[in-house]
């Protein structure tokens, strides 16, 4: 399904602000979590399930004998084929009409088998105690603001923004200022891409970064296992019409793991497929 | 700054040196990168590869240290290629205004130079007048004795190697960036010079921002949209309280504190020895006087000298400030001190001294949001001995920004209003409201005094509502001003008298309340051209956005370029027009005598490339207090005018012991010493650790790897921190020898959600030569693992 | 002068209809978490302009505030400077209300001694004006080198770079006009 507006994160024009961040906090409620010095200025380590949105910073050495330091606001991409949606086996991950993939926490059992079935590292596991104490866990993640959406404002993220780094707008609008752009920075980044992989059919947040994907940590050409989209697109719904809920589970475990023993052997590298 | 942030996306060059404003003043870099975006150039000048730098087209690294040097080598290059403006230079710059025989420059000294007082006659840097007491002037420029020839000769001295011997910049850079740069010498063309404490916090602070203006006279770029020399200030009311008086020197608008010497004795001497023959300052006297019948009212009369004896003075060439302040306390010759929103614990130079200091006080009081490490000093935490400190200590809390209503100025000088959106938390009070109640209390205490010594506290004007919370509006009618008389409001500062038939307590903010009412609270966000906000809150002085901007047109009064057309002469309205207020009187045709003194606040009107500060009429380059090198460009090491204060305070290393040169700066997700922002979580998770960033050279050197514990040591204290091992630090190398040089923020201290240790514990207690701003940016240390 | 603010409406989704809003868990309470869920935060919250406390740029700031508390802070899009960005710092303004480490309560530390003692507002208002009187009473000097000069050199004012322009101009006319200090310092010198 394509998204009719779609978020634009163009790195070149970031400045390292980090407004993105605490936006995010602001907006959803979210609290703070303290992590260990880093070894630069970057805050955490990765995306939590407390801290949907980071600013990462890379010092890179260009062939040219120059330096560039690359920022990247990272958060969900909400993919149109999204790993963590065919993952799930409560049907609690779904799109909504804004293409913002989010997760209906009545429905989410807690199992992680999102978390797996992610190839950016996006969703995790909060957890949380109900009032006899007891533990238990939902997913959580960037919702691309979808309830500001619904109100016609722009993801909390976006709104913060001072540089253009982060746009909300029309689709067409923002993959022909992603086209423009992409010819005006290649002359200081002779690597710059637009990232959309279209092996998951496109996200909904659309980058223009400004080295190869791997620089970012990001894989080149992310796709989800077929035997994912078989799984829940075709084996799920009627198995679970057949044999029940918790069998499915098991065999939807299963199929996690593997696609887990994919994704990990495949971090940032151009080699899969 | 002379222009507004706005006015930032007009520039065809911004060159950012001592600032960092994509880190600590992020927004600017939405009308920076406005400009980029139509083909404008970001030129980065900084010790280290910053947030800025990213962003920016050219980065130049200079070591701490070194700016007179990077641009008195501009200087010589715009002027050996002659790329500066030169109809601007001759008609609004004192470019062709001869010298006297007096000046001489030799060996890094100026003429008259006193070495047992560190200091000059400036009286001596004068120019050549005529029988009438008129400025002889070569408009050739081509008279040896002309300021033009004498700048020339100057920077003669600073070619590009030597330059970059010094500074460290890497040749091709630093050739580029004169090219960009000088490019703004175009008639028509703007460049604009972003600096802030980067530029100040030095020995040689006040040249360094000379040195600025100096280069941006040269190319045209003052009173230019898109030009001018921008201070970047850091506190949202920095602007404001300089404005209104906070500092020891200065009253309201600029004006003097008077002293205990003879000649100021009498009010008349006063005004006598203060006010300027010429230029607007000749008005000073109805500002002086408006002020005091603001403090004193009806108690001010002509009689009693409009209350002037009332007026505190200053022991003539005392230096009362922050540091001398503190040496002062250490002394023991301060019993008292009352701090709003300050932490010097934390912010202060030699700041572990500066805390040794607190202790020396019998009283002292805290007004503020959260407990500080200053307001907390005496505790075991601070690594005090309670017992030990007799101070009696006060905290009152304050309320925040929000929780009480008022306005501030901004670095572009609009004074903006803030209304309450809450009640202020729990038990806490507006300042206001604070300072108000002290007053009652004070004037109470007094109020049966008949002692002769009291009169001042009793005489003060206290007239602002029944009450304990005082009436805003009351008083922001009697900072405009009023006519004693009807009690209207005076409309602009021109108005006011010096016969004491006007009050108003700050003559720059005097028409920001008309009988219109309060204009700071305007909020109409039209565009009236070129980024003017013109009924958007409101500028001082007199609402105008961009200063100097008579400067934007040509001498006939048309605009260098039509795209940059902010103001301009109307030959039919017989009027200065535009989308802009003129920074000029509004009928002074161009044609007429002074029609060209584009500066007209100046007593010549004209721009001074020379002009006598305590260091000379020339920045000359000198090195810092602490540095690992010697002065190239002559045998004087420091800057001959910078006062030593008390020794204690201000223990020196020597390079030998402590051979890296250190820096200490600010990072977007905090503020200043952190007060506000470490105890915030959303901004102490953003930035948790103190840590100290150095190059990966000297790292190797030092035997330390990223994410290690390491300990800085100066002359003066130790910290421990992080080590963050970056690309984005280079070793320097200078013609002497390869400079390793260290930065560190300084917003870290023991209270908090995130804590670190002080940064300010290593840096010098001696400071410019003017204004006496410390040299936190360029210090002598070492670091080893820990 | 009125405070007009508008809420900038971003997008022209037309005929969008609130469809499957995902309910999404948020916080630590359960109970906060499921109220929080089912509402717009700032629904039918009128928000108070305010110019950020932090840098001297002067963005504003729409407060949003309910219940005598602060439950959203953002960007004003009217603003000419920030257009309703903000930086890290403005944008987690909101947490300078409510952080728990505000002091709400004046306090006092006796010489000598190792805490703090909660204190009454006119208790410590009292306290430290007979000090100030104190102070000032015994070092005044009226003369020197006789000139009038009125002023006390043994007590010092600090600070004030956040205080608002009404504050600073009582500050500077009480310590200055009033007290006769002569130590009058703030941040710009630092």
């Amino acid at each position: 399904m394509a998204a009719e507006y779609l978020k634009f994160v163009d790195v070149t024009k970031c400045d390292g602000c980090r407004a993105c961040m605490v936006a995010c906090k602001n907006w959803n409620d979210l609290p703070p979590e303290y992590e260990e010095f880093q070894g630069s200025i970057q805050s955490h380590e990765q995306l939590t399930a407390h801290t949907w949105n980071v600013l990462t910073f890379n010092e890179q050495e260009t062939t040219n004998g120059g330096f560039e330091w690359l920022f990247r606001h990272q958060s969900c991409l909400h993919c149109v084929q999204a790993g963590c949606e065919k993952a799930c086996p409560e049907d609690a991950i779904s799109h909504t009409k804004f293409g913002s993939v989010v997760v209906d926490a009545d429905k989410c059992v807690g199992c992680g088998y999102c978390v797996q079935g992610c190839q950016f590292n996006v969703i995790s596991l909060a957890t949380y105690k109900d009032k006899r104490g007891k533990e238990y866990r939902k997913a959580q993640k960037c919702t691309l603001c979808t309830d500001r959406l619904e109100q016609g404002l722009q993801p909390a993220c976006v709104t913060a923004c001072h540089t253009d780094c982060l746009i909300y707008d029309e689709r067409e609008a923002v993959l022909s200022e992603a086209n423009s752009r992409l010819l005006q920075v290649k002359d200081r980044f002779p690597n710059a891409n637009i990232y959309n992989p279209q092996g998951i059919k496109g996200t909904t947040t659309v980058y223009l970064l400004a080295d190869k994907p791997s620089v970012y940590g990001l894989p080149e050409n992310p796709k989800v296992a077929l035997s994912q989209v078989v799984w829940k697109d075709y084996a799920q719904p009627i198995g679970k019409a057949m044999l029940g809920v918790t069998t499915m589970a098991v065999i939807g475990a299963v199929i996690s793991n593997s696609i887990a023993k994919v994704k990990n052997g495949d971090k940032g590298v151009d080699h899969h497929e | 700054m002379t222009n507004h942030w706005n006015d930032l996306q007009h520039t065809d060059c911004a060159m950012i040196i001592g600032a960092n404003p994509a880190e600590n003043h992020p927004i600017s870099f939405k009308w920076l990168l406005k400009a980029k975006g139509k083909g404008g150039k970001i030129i980065s000048v900084d010790p280290r590869y910053t947030r800025t730098s990213q962003q920016a087209d050219i980065y130049g690294s200079l070591r701490s240290g070194s700016d007179i040097a990077f641009m008195g080598g501009l200087i010589n290059y715009m002027l050996e290629k002659e790329l500066y403006h030169k109809e601007y230079v001759i008609a609004y710059t004192n470019a062709s205004f001869i010298v006297d025989e007096k000046y001489s420059f030799e060996d890094g000294l100026f003429n008259s130079y006193d070495e047992a007082k560190r200091s000059y006659d400036k009286t001596s840097w004068a120019f050549k007048k005529d029988e009438e007491g008129k400025i002889l002037k070569d408009l050739t420029l081509e008279d040896p004795r002309c300021v033009f020839q004498l700048m020339k000769k100057h920077y003669s001295r600073y070619d590009v190697e030597t330059v970059i011997g010094v500074t460290g910049t890497d040749k091709k850079t630093y050739l580029e960036i004169a090219k960009t740069f000088g490019a703004t010498g175009k008639p028509g063309k703007s460049g604009t010079i972003l600096y802030a404490m980067g530029a100040t916090q030095h020995t040689v602070g006040t040249q360094n921002v000379r040195i600025y203006a100096m280069l941006q006279l040269l190319l045209g770029n003052v009173g230019m949209p898109g030009g001018g020399v921008n201070a970047l200030r850091g506190e949202s009311n920095v602007q404001g309280s300089t404005d209104f008086g906070l500092l020891y020197h200065n009253v309201n608008g600029y004006m003097e504190v008077p002293t205990a010497s003879p000649e100021e004795a009498t009010y008349k001497g006063f005004l006598e020895k203060n006010t300027p023959k010429s230029g607007y300052w000749r008005n000073k006297p109805k500002f002086y006087t408006s002020m005091l019948k603001a403090y004193y009212g009806n108690n001010a009369t002509a009689q009693n000298e409009f209350g002037y004896q009332y007026m505190p003075k200053l022991t003539p060439k005392k230096d009362y400030s922050h540091m001398r302040l503190f040496d002062a306390m250490y002394a023991g010759e301060l019993e008292g001190l009352l701090m709003f929103g300050t932490n010097p614990v934390v912010g202060g130079p030699n700041a572990g001294k500066e805390k040794e200091a607190l202790s020396k006080l019998k009283w002292m009081v805290a007004v503020d949001l959260w407990e500080t490490e200053t307001s907390a000093f005496w505790q075991e935490g601070a690594g005090s001995k309670p017992a030990d400190i007799q101070t009696e200590v006060f905290f009152l809390p304050a309320c925040a920004s929000f929780e009480k209503e008022g306005s501030i100025t901004n670095s572009g000088r609009w004074m903006q209003y803030r209304w309450q959106a809450i009640q202020p938390k729990g038990e806490s009070k507006a300042d206001l409201e604070i300072i108000h109640l002290l007053a009652l209390r004070l004037k109470e205490l007094y109020q049966n005094s008949t002692k002769p010594a009291d009169t001042p506290i009793k005489a003060m004007s206290w007239d602002y509502g029944h009450g304990n919370h005082p009436d805003i509006d009351l008083v922001c009618r009697e900072i405009n001003g009023y006519d004693m008389n009807t009690k209207k409001q005076i409309s602009l500062f021109a108005n006011l008298k010096d016969d004491g038939s006007t009050c108003s307590g700050n003559w720059i903010y005097c028409g920001f309340y008309t009988e219109e009412g309060n204009l700071s609270k305007r909020r109409d966000h039209t565009d009236e051209g070129m980024g003017n906000f013109l009924n958007w809150s409101w500028a001082w002085p007199a609402n105008r956005r961009i200063l100097g901007n008579r400067a934007s047109c040509n001498p006939s009064g048309q605009p260098w370029s039509k795209d940059k057309t902010v103001v301009y002469w109307d030959a039919a309205k017989r009027l200065w027009v535009g989308n802009d207020v003129a920074d000029f009187p509004k009928d002074r045709a161009p044609d007429i005598e002074g029609g060209t003194d584009a500066f007209f606040m100046l007593p010549t009107g004209k721009g001074g490339l020379f002009a006598g500060v305590n260091e000379g009429p020339f920045p000359e380059h000198y090195e810092p207090y602490e540095n690992p090198v010697s002065n190239v460009f002559s045998n004087i090491q420091l800057n001959p005018a910078v006062k030593y204060g008390l020794e204690e305070m201000n223990a020196k290393g020597e390079a030998k012991d402590f051979p890296i040169v250190a820096t200490t700066y600010r990072i977007s997700e905090h503020w200043q010493s952190g007060a506000m922002t470490r105890n915030q979580p959303w901004l102490s998770e953003l930035a948790s650790h103190m840590f100290i960033e150095m190059s990966e050279e000297l790292a190797k050197e030092k035997g330390i790897k990223n994410k290690d514990k390491v300990i800085v040591t100066s002359a003066r204290g130790k910290v421990e921190a992080y080590a963050l091992v970056t690309k984005r630090f280079k070793p320097h190398k200078l013609k002497e020898k390869t400079v390793h040089q260290i930065g560190m923020p300084w917003h870290f201290g023991y209270k908090g959600i995130v804590t670190g240790e002080t940064a300010n514990r290593l840096t010098p207690h001696i400071g410019d030569a003017n204004t006496t701003i410390p040299e936190y940016k360029a210090f002598l240390c070492d670091v080893r693992r820990a | 002068m009125e405070m007009n603010v508008t809420r900038r409406q971003f997008l022209k989704l037309s005929g969008a209809v609130a469809a499957t809003l995902a309910v999404v868990e948020l916080g630590f309470n359960e109970n906060e978490a499921k109220a929080k869920a089912n509402s717009f935060k700032i629904a039918g919250l009128k928000p108070t302009p305010t110019i950020c406390p932090y840098c001297a740029v002067g963005c504003g700031i729409l407060v949003y505030s309910k219940d005598n508390t602060v439950v959203y802070t953002e960007g004003d899009p009217d603003h000419p400077i920030n257009e309703g960005a903000l930086c890290s710092k403005g944008t987690t303004v909101r947490q300078v209300y409510t952080s728990d480490r505000r002091q709400e309560k004046p306090m006092y530390r006796a010489a000598g001694s190792s805490k703090w003692e909660e204190v009454e507002w006119d208790w410590a208002l009292d306290k430290v004006a007979q000090k100030m009187k104190e102070t000032r009473d015994r070092t005044f000097q009226t003369m020197e080198n006789g000139v009038t000069v009125n002023k006390t050199e043994a007590i010092a004012c600090m600070g004030g770079a956040a205080l608002d322009n009404e504050e600073t101009y009582l500050l500077s006319k009480l310590m200055r006009a009033g007290m006769g200090l002569t130590y009058i310092e703030h941040q710009a010198r630092i």
